[in-house]
């Protein structure tokens, strides 16, 4: 992904400054973060109207049980949540209730699957799920390439 | 440069886009696809009242003449149906599809196209008017009157009569079912139309006449049962759950989305149910509630269904939610 | 092929067709934007296609094909395949103060505030595609050759922007070959070509930034000195800027900007702040456009002035801030098409499934041309984007920071100062790059 350090033609020694990054974005990208507590249940009502969910954002734990239920308030919505694959249609005045494990951590955004008007494609709503590893490992590595880069570029002018 | 051949060719092909492309699209849709068909297509735009409802809101239709409707939403989902009693009913039609039907009419007379999906404040105002007319007797289209409903007027019972609130009454119609071995029932109250035109309340004195030992607890439920006798259909929750939840609620306590912008607050039916009569409430649904919001369905259910729609509010009132 | 006279007209012709079809169903078609091919095909495939494979890969061959400039192109040279040579224009010269992009800054700025409704109503989008169409031709006609495409066009702006950072380019083989070669046919033309239509002297071009790949300077080289190059990306990046480009560096700034609002406003949970962009009401449109313009014109460009000043002030000997904002506004520029890269894929992922329906319903007539049209919306690999998305920022960024260290390095080649004079911006990077994932991902 970087292309940092121009390779001269001769292999250069390991050194500790080297080991140290290596080690920092091995670090970085592996180091387990623990999920923290005991699973809970959620019972969250969903409104859907034009052009929002309500709540807008949610946050869980990994593992806790999120009971929902859906409902509609001025016209037909759907729900459909990034990366669990799911999807139900609602018409006001019914609801709908499903039922899911938060088994995977991250944002996953909730969008309306059913055209409701103008604005449909950016109702949006978002469910994170905590401990929110994605953003802080891509965060410390955004943050650990950023150091070392300039750290190489003080020792060693070159290019 | 010798570019003059190339640049003709080019001309036309911009032509050919420009001009051909656009009239030949036009061409088909407007020309060559309605002649086409070996029948009458009309193309309905469907739009919430708000924007404009039904376009054309009026369809003639002969006895006998094959006509294909092709109801277009554009802005929100719509669900269409055809009424009463054609059994046309094509569900969601999203934004930019298109639902289709094609059928036959037999019998003449006046028929609504009609949104059974919530999608506005004014969704009740989205009806066409389908005409469907006899060549030989034109005009010839016969008003029926509706017999619950001139019974009533026969009757002069006030339809719009305020209703009154069942106080510290809580009929159940699961424990009436359980206690109904256990007490006398006089025929009047097996007899649907007799308790049709007979609110609970009046059940109960009848009943009690003939049980007089009994707790009039165990009386209330009973009645609560025979009054919702008739177990729902899929059919007529559906009805229900499209037409009459937006407003009343999923569970009949008058808490649906639409509820907020009526004139009047919907109805709760078990508040009310004890002292209604099921006529009151059948001609109510059939012409609708005056000054309340309440829109008629005459012209969309037949009676059948009318009935069983009592019913089904009946057995709302009296079943635990 | 790029030899011929005809590839140009040709692939503008080619891509007339789905223009116009757009423009067709913008005006015809159904309402829904979603089942609308003029909303579906530009602003989900089209742009998708223009911002992560074209602009990144192929820099500004979106302009050698675009359809937009065309019909006033040919009614200018009075020939499609090649003019006659009479040109029917008044011909007149582009105003030296408006030589610049600040029009183009303009433009995107204006677009951007509509965006909201012009990407949700298939009636405004054919009214914006019909009024870009309407102004080349305007402009075809009372001034020289393709002063449209270099001067105004607000989409041509940004891809000459980010096609900068691209692995291809169009240059001469021996700048010397064009210093000897008096006839210069590149600039006046030949039976061969048009001169330049983009005002370039392809002997000077050193970055891809006004050059349009036109690909009239390959036909009318008499010396066979123009060529194409794959080259490493980025390559124009490093190099010294001639002259005052404010205007330039205002456009990679207001570009990053718009980077991390856009999906703050279109993809964040914010309801009331779509209805504003959206137009819903006039007072809070009016808001929202305020902060909008303060954001890209004043705060985003301010912070980043103090950053550049920061450096420059803390190593002696340093250039003047002017100059040094001038420069180092490069190193805005990959994590600025980054930022649209990744949101593109996002948008592209999330709604591409829409072109299956479009291409056989693209009215919303209920036409079934090619059986899709009722295929349903479909996100895909929602689960995998926001892992992708973070990839691509992450790259986007140390792009962006090997581009300041660069030009760090061409104005201290000593190295000794390079630290000092990148490091607060640096900082601005990664906090912009911060902000990004946390949007996206947080």
């Amino acid at each position: 992904m970087s292309q940092a350090a121009p390779v001269p033609a001769q292999r250069r020694p390991i050194t500790a400054g080297r080991a140290i990054l290596l080690v920092l974005i091995v670090g970085v990208l592996l180091v387990p973060i623990p999920g923290f507590r005991t699973p809970q249940t959620h019972n969250i009502v969903i409104d859907a109207s034009q052009f929002e969910f309500s709540p807008a954002r949610l946050t869980v734990n990994r593992g806790d049980i999120v009971q929902v239920t859906l409902t509609a308030s001025d016209v037909v919505h759907g729900f459909f949540l990034d990366g669990y694959g799911i999807d139900f249609r609602v018409e006001p005045g019914t609801s709908q209730e499903f039922t899911f494990t938060a088994d995977r951590s991250g944002k996953f955004r909730y969008r309306c699957s059913v055209a409701c008007g103008a604005l449909h494609p950016f109702m949006i709503g978002e469910l994170v799920v905590g401990p929110n590893e994605l953003v802080w490992r891509a965060s410390a590595l955004a943050a650990v390439a950023v150091g070392a880069m300039l750290l190489h570029a003080r020792k060693r002018p070159s290019a | 440069m010798t570019t003059t051949r190339g640049n003709r060719a080019a001309l036309v092909m911009l032509a050919f886009i420009v001009v051909g492309v656009p009239a030949l699209i036009i061409g088909y849709q407007y020309g060559l696809r309605p002649a086409l068909a070996d029948h009458r297509v009309v193309d309905i735009e469907a739009l919430a009242p708000e924007n404009g409802g039904f376009s054309p809101d009026v369809v003639r239709v002969e006895v006998g003449e094959t006509i294909t409707l092709r109801f277009a939403a554009d802005d929100v989902t719509h669900g269409i149906a055809i009424g009463p009693g054609l059994g046309i009913d094509l569900g969601h039609v999203d934004p930019g599809h298109v639902g289709e039907v094609t059928f036959t009419p037999q019998e003449p007379g006046t028929y609504t196209y009609y949104c059974n999906t919530w999608c506005s404040a004014d969704h009740w105002r989205m009806r066409g008017v389908l005409e469907v007319v006899d060549p030989n007797s034109p005009g010839g289209v016969n008003v029926q009157l509706d017999p619950i409903i001139e019974a009533l007027g026969a009757a002069s019972v006030d339809i719009d009569s305020e209703p009154e609130v069942a106080e510290g009454i809580f009929p159940d119609r699961s424990r009436g079912e359980r206690s109904l071995d256990t007490v006398e029932v006089p025929p009047s109250l097996r007899d649907p139309d007799w308790r049709l035109s007979h609110s609970p309340a009046e059940g109960l004195e009848v009943l009690q006449a003939d049980n007089p030992d009994t707790p009039e607890d165990v009386l209330v439920d009973v009645v609560a049962y025979l009054w919702s006798e008739t177990p729902p259909t899929d059919e007529i929750s559906e009805l229900f759950a499209r037409n009459c939840a937006a407003c009343h609620g999923e569970r009949g306590r008058g808490d649906g989305p639409g509820a907020a912008t009526t004139l009047e607050e919907p109805v709760a039916y078990p508040e009310v149910s004890w002292h209604r009569r099921g006529d009151i409430w059948y001609a109510k649904i059939m012409r609708g509630g005056m000054g309340t919001d309440m829109p008629n369905f005459g012209t969309l259910f037949t009676e059948e269904e009318t009935r069983l729609l009592v019913d089904y509010l009946r057995y709302l009132s009296f079943t635990e939610s | 092929m790029l030899l011929s006279r005809a590839f140009q007209p040709v692939a503008m012709l080619i891509l007339l067709a789905p223009f116009v079809l757009a423009v067709m169903a913008g005006l015809l078609g159904t309402s829904a934007g979603n089942r609308n091919f003029g909303i579906v095909f530009v602003w989900i495939v089209w742009w998708a296609v223009l911002m992560v494979l074209l602009v990144p890969g192929l820099g500004r061959v979106w302009c050698t094909v675009c359809p937009i400039p065309a019909p006033g192109e040919w009614v200018q040279r009075r020939g499609i395949i090649g003019g006659a040579g009479r040109l029917r224009t008044r011909g007149l010269r582009w105003p030296r103060r408006l030589r610049n992009m600040w029009l183009q800054n303009a433009g995107f700025l204006v677009l951007a505030l509509f965006s909201m409704v012009i990407l949700t109503r298939p009636s405004v989008s054919a009214g914006v595609f019909v009024g870009l169409i309407g102004v080349a031709v305007g402009m075809s006609l009372l001034f020289e050759k393709r002063t449209f495409c270099r001067y105004v066009c607000p989409i041509g702006g940004f891809i000459g922007l980010y096609s900068m950072a691209a692995p291809v380019e169009l240059r001469v083989r021996d700048a010397q070959v064009c210093v000897d070669h008096r006839e210069k046919d590149c600039i006046t033309g030949n039976d061969r070509g048009y001169g330049c239509p983009w005002m370039v002297y392809p002997g000077k071009l050193d970055r891809n930034l006004d050059c349009g790949l036109c690909t009239e300077c390959l036909k009318t080289c008499t010396m066979d000195n123009v060529v194409i190059n794959l080259r490493r990306p980025g390559a124009d990046l490093a190099k010294p800027v001639r002259g005052n480009r404010i205007d330039e560096a205002f456009k990679a700034l207001i570009m990053l900007a718009c980077s991390i609002i856009y999906p703050a406003v279109l993809f964040g949970p914010w309801a009331t702040v779509k209805e504003w962009a959206a137009i819903e009401s006039f007072g809070g449109w009016l808001i929202y456009a305020a902060a909008f313009l303060i954001a890209t014109l004043v705060v985003i460009p301010g912070l980043f002035w103090l950053a550049v000043a920061g450096g420059q002030r803390s190593c002696a000997g340093g250039l003047t801030v002017r100059r040094a904002f001038n420069e180092y506004s490069h190193a805005l520029i990959p994590l600025g098409l980054a930022a649209w890269v990744t949101f593109s894929v996002g948008f592209a992922l999330t709604n591409g499934s829409y072109a299956l329906a479009a291409i056989s319903d693209p009215f919303g007539w209920g036409w079934d041309v090619f059986g899709t049209r009722d295929v349903g919306w479909t996100p895909y690999l929602s689960g995998a984007a926001p892992t992708i998305q973070a990839a691509i920022l992450i790259g986007g960024l140390l792009f962006s920071i090997r581009t300041s260290l660069r030009v760090g390095l061409r104005h201290d080649p000593s190295g000794e100062t390079t630290l000092a004079a990148t490091a607060p911006i640096a900082a601005f990077l990664l906090a912009s790059t911060l902000a990004l994932l946390w949007l996206y991902l947080g």
